[in-house]
């Protein structure tokens, strides 16, 4: 499947999701007007590849400023789908956050709890 | 006179601690102009920054409530084959008030509605961090329910961020319509 890179918008994040490596990226600001639009057809994508996947090694970087209730429903979707994966494959999720970012700080650790097959690694920034 | 009036409106508002006021329709734009205008604002004042997160959540999540649930709706028409878009009536009002800040909402709602709405509100407000952890976690997993339109996260995320609390109320208007209002406060 062809990588895709989408830049991060006022909104919305930046998107990298190569497929080749099995290395995905989201970073930035996440309260698109549409989340079923925007994230949609990217997060079907994913599923459909990692769904396929046996033995590989994935890696997972969320790299939050702010996200919306309605993309928290798409963040805990991912997570649910990495955890998954992570049965047959090995999957680290890596969580970064502003070393003073206690909301998403916890947030991130929140999100970790139930994450019970894949790595799950927090990653402050100074 | 006409000064005077206005003035008297501006003295009114600040008397409430009213830094921003917005009543109108409420759309995608109006959301991203006035959010990062509330962000220079929270930056130019230094205010910490787990309080301006705060606050910024209130009010997207307060907002797009507006967008999406407002009983008080403009339709347009396009007439180009597109989905026809739908204008929707709220209140904004975003301040800081003895050491608190907060941010408030309101709109019409159908009084059939205002029951159901009462009874998620109660429950979210009765909640502690943990159990609102918990409901935010179940909430965010399940399907959203028909015809709650989401009633839930959006509040849930409102209930958790508001570490000074939030209150709503509800007023009949007519037969139809109620008027609804939260205030989140951190």
């Amino acid at each position: 499947m062809e990588t895709i890179h989408v830049e991060a918008t006022e909104r919305t994040p930046e998107i990298h999701f190569d497929f080749a490596r099995n290395h995905f990226a989201i970073r930035g600001e996440s309260y698109p007007e549409d989340v079923a639009e925007f994230y949609g057809p990217k997060v079907r994508s994913l599923a459909a590849h990692v769904g396929q996947l046996q033995g590989a090694s994935i890696e997972f970087h969320f790299e939050l400023i702010y996200f919306n209730s309605s993309s928290a429903k798409v963040l805990i979707g991912l997570f649910d789908l990495l955890d998954e994966a992570a049965e047959k494959n090995q999957v680290e999720i890596q969580w970064h956050y502003e070393a003073d970012d206690a909301n998403m700080e916890e947030l991130g650790e929140e999100f970790g709890e139930d994450v019970s097959h894949a790595t799950f690694r927090m990653v402050a920034k100074d | 006179m006409l000064a005077k009036q206005v003035l008297h409106f501006r003295e009114l508002l600040f008397q409430e601690g009213i830094l921003f006021c917005y009543s109108g329709y409420m759309t995608e734009e109006i959301l991203s102009s006035i959010g990062n205008t509330l962000k220079q604002k929270m930056a130019l004042d230094k205010t910490d920054k787990n309080i301006a997160r705060g606050v910024f959540t209130l009010f997207v999540e307060q907002v797009q409530n507006v967008i999406r649930y407002s009983s008080e709706v403009e339709p347009i028409e396009r007439g180009d084959g597109q989905a026809d878009v739908e204008l929707r009536y709220g209140l904004l009002t975003i301040g800081q008030k003895e050491g608190r800040h907060f941010v408030s909402c309101a709109n019409m709602i159908a009084r059939q509605d205002v029951e159901r709405l009462r009874g998620n509100l109660t429950k979210i407000q009765s909640m502690d961090r943990e159990q609102l952890k918990a409901f935010y976690k179940e909430v965010l997993r399940g399907a959203t329910p028909e015809g709650s339109k989401g009633a839930g996260v959006g509040f849930v995320d409102i209930a958790r961020q508001a570490t000074h609390g939030f209150q709503f109320d509800f007023h009949d208007v007519n037969e139809e319509y109620a008027y609804f209002c939260l205030k989140a406060f951190i």
